[in-house]
């Protein structure tokens, strides 16, 4: 056996203890300083995800939401995206802002925890649902297993927005989790364009938390027109600021 | 009320003793008006071998239209007379015209003396010697437009129509434009049951869940093999379990599109079966279709496996999630032309075609909107401009960004215009706090110096 065939074995056998197939590809967020941290350079499809915010965002889920739906937008291009929510506070309008198209979005209210839950997994199991994505207060292993095994059927994506829509105190914290990536949302300030009035274009701070096969990593991100969904301002990681100018390279 | 009895002097509403006297051998009966229905009902039906389209008119009269029927008879004339010709055989008097409006046919039935099948464009000619109780009119209106000495329908139509509104009401002109096909009439057009049942009875009750289970699965692939040798699929599904001691279980299902695979319905049914108290057990087992529509052969493709059409993956999907969750818990949003923001979405079945209206982007919008708007204390010293410190659940939030106004009124057309308030209009502002949390608020009502504005906070962007 050649030297490049071991490597070559060595590498699919990393890549199964470590998550799954790839074969669904990635979701790439055009810009190597978030790329290079995940593995297959970019969030990886047929998986499901997690996102949360921090203090009240973890009652309204308004900044968490929004990173979904910026992220989903382009999944929603190669099928039907759903979202399962407790309290049906989702305003089309506002997604439709973030260049989600909001009127093929099938919404569902449901009651409690557990309907959520099974919402989300049924429609990830669906031929034809690109992505789900589901609002719950907290998805313990063994639900987090059955979203996985659900992915895996079709290749959907699936996003879980942690919320605890009442309000109330939190349980406990999550023991641990089988999702692909977690991310920690929160909002960042805006910058308007030099003497320009009012609100710049949205931005977040996002900061990775947990990769499978990746690295964990902080960042700042705009709301970006073109054809990536969103745009890098910094990496936190060593807090330097993005300079206008290109960076010349030595030699 | 028959010719003899008119050329003896009897009328409708007269009273028995005055009737008597008139005639001495009258024999009375008691008047039933639930078994005349019952009888009207039954003719109505009878009558769908004419027109698919009856419309009963209690208490004696009904509607056929026969709009693109009455060739199949050789001609309007023709279908007239076999309709009197099959109602005088069975005994039943009765009378027919044909006209291109129900209120000119109504008319013409009742009253009409010369010819009783008119040609589209001659109501007036034809309707205008009649008298105006022809007008079906409450009997006071009818009384009073003779009393003025305007006889037949033609004295009332020359009348200008503003002066015949203010001395008889609207309903005069209302009733006189649906006589002359001026004005549509709308008509409740009895359907025949429907076509589409399915029918299991058992030689023992039965009463177990796996019992009904199985039928539940018998009778869909019944029914699924009628709708596919006809081509066909259906969009909503009854099931009915008939107890012995007569009562009836029913069970709905919805498909959000058409179809007609047995596995699926039984699948929808299963869960809700245990929703069916089987009592001293169940006899009979119906099934019925409703919605059906032409449903074509899918071609399947031996490489399916990832490739599925919507059909096949998330029409499922959407009836699963609708059975279990509820209609009104599945949906997709559409734009609705209104500005007020809690008004702007229509929700709308999921696989319903899209419209294709989105929002207007110029006009930012919050990722989350409040059902209630929630009441804020603010700090802002200049009026008509945005806060600059606001507090909000018990959090304080430092102004560092602001956009606005956008001013929303009410709808003006939902309300008499006097009735716009200018105390309900709402000036909107996007807001960005030092931290970067952008709230969309709103202050009601106009500045004034005297009150201070209240302010709300209405949605949050992502």
């Amino acid at each position: 056996m050649s030297r490049e065939a071991r490597l070559l074995a060595v590498r699919a056998k990393v890549a199964a203890v470590a998550g799954g197939p790839l074969g669904a590809g990635v979701l790439a967020f055009g810009d190597a300083r978030i790329d290079r941290c995940l593995p297959g350079g970019g969030l990886p499809l047929g998986r499901w995800h997690e996102a949360a915010g921090e203090g009240l965002d973890i009652e309204t889920a308004a900044a968490a939401s929004a990173f979904v739906a910026a992220l989903a937008g382009p999944l929603a291009r190669r099928g039907a995206v759903v979202w399962v929510m407790r309290r049906d506070d989702l305003y089309a309008p506002g997604l439709a802002d973030l260049s989600f198209p909001a009127e093929r979005l099938i919404q569902v209210h449901v009651r409690d925890e557990a309907q959520a839950l099974a919402a989300v997994e049924d429609a990830l199991g669906t031929a034809g649902v690109a992505a789900a994505i589901g609002e719950a207060q907290d998805i313990d292993l063994t639900g987090g297993r059955r979203l996985q095994l659900a992915c895996e059927r079709y290749g959907a994506t699936g996003f879980v927005i942690r919320r605890r829509p009442f309000g109330g105190q939190a349980k406990r914290a999550a023991s641990g989790s089988a999702a692909a990536t977690r991310w920690m949302i929160a909002p960042a300030s805006s910058e308007p364009g030099q003497g320009e009035p009012g609100l710049g274009l949205p931005r977040w701070r996002v900061d990775l938390q947990r990769c499978r096969g990746g690295w964990p990593g902080r960042w700042i991100v705009e709301k970006n027109d073109g054809p990536y969904p969103l745009r890098v301002v910094a990496d936190l990681g060593d807090r330097q600021l993005e300079t206008p100018q290109s960076l010349r390279l030595a030699g | 009320m028959d010719a003899r009895a008119t050329a003896l002097g009897l009328f409708r509403g007269q009273k028995a003793a005055d009737a008597a006297a008139l005639a001495p051998g009258l024999v009375t009966a008691e008047a039933e008006p639930e078994a005349d229905l019952a009888a009207l009902k039954l003719l109505s039906d009878w009558c769908a071998r004419f027109s698919p389209a009856v419309a009963m008119d209690p208490p004696d009269g009904l509607f056929l239209d026969i709009t693109g029927v009455a060739h199949l008879w050789g001609g309007e004339r023709n279908m007239a007379e076999d309709l009197l010709a099959r109602l005088a055989a069975g005994g039943i008097p009765m009378r027919a015209a044909v006209a291109s409006s129900p209120g000119a046919a109504w008319a013409l039935a009742r009253f009409g003396t010369g010819q009783m099948i008119i040609p589209p464009g001659e109501e007036a000619a034809s309707l205008a010697p009649l008298p105006v109780d022809a007008l079906r009119l409450a009997t006071q209106t009818a009384a009073q437009i003779a009393r003025l000495g305007l006889a037949t329908i033609g004295h009332l139509a020359q009348l200008p129509r503003a002066s015949i509104t203010r001395r008889f009401g609207e309903d005069v002109v209302g009733r006189l434009d649906q006589a002359l096909g001026r004005a549509p009439e709308a008509l409740v057009f009895r359907r025949p049951p429907t076509p589409w049942f399915a029918r299991l009875a058992f030689a023992e009750p039965i009463s177990s869940a796996e019992d009904l289970a199985r039928v539940t699965v018998d009778i869909a692939a019944l029914m699924g093999a009628r709708l596919e040798a006809q081509g066909r699929g259906a969009r909503r599904f009854e099931l009915c379990f008939h107890r012995l001691d007569g009562q009836v279980q029913r069970l709905a299902i919805g498909l959000a599109l058409p179809g007609r695979d047995p596995q699926s319905i039984a699948r929808l049914f299963i869960p809700q079966l245990e929703r069916v108290d089987p009592g001293f057990g169940i006899e009979v087992v119906t099934l019925t279709a409703q919605g059906v529509e032409r449903l074509s052969r899918r071609q399947r493709r031996l490489d399916e496996v990832r490739e599925a059409a919507p059909e096949e993956g998330v029409a499922p999907l959407v009836d699963r999630l609708t059975n279990r969750l509820g209609e009104a818990a599945v949906w997709r949003a559409e734009a609705w032309p209104s500005h007020v923001p809690e008004r702007a979405v229509a929700r709308r079945p999921p696989l319903s075609p899209l419209a294709g209206v989105g929002w207007n982007p110029e006009r930012p919008r919050p990722l989350r909107l409040f059902r209630r708007p929630e009441a804020i204390e603010v700090v802002a010293p200049v009026p008509d401009d945005p806060p600059i410190f606001f507090r909000w659940r018990g959090a304080a939030h430092r102004v560092r960004f602001a956009e606005g106004p956008e001013r929303l009124a009410q709808e003006w057309w939902r309300r008499p215009f006097e009735d716009a308030d200018p105390a309900r209009v709402r000036d909107y502002y996007r807001v960005e706090d030092e931290a970067g949390m952008r709230f969309w608020l709103f202050r009601v009502g106009l500045y004034t110096a005297e009150t201070s504005a209240k302010w709300w906070l209405h949605g949050l962007f992502g």
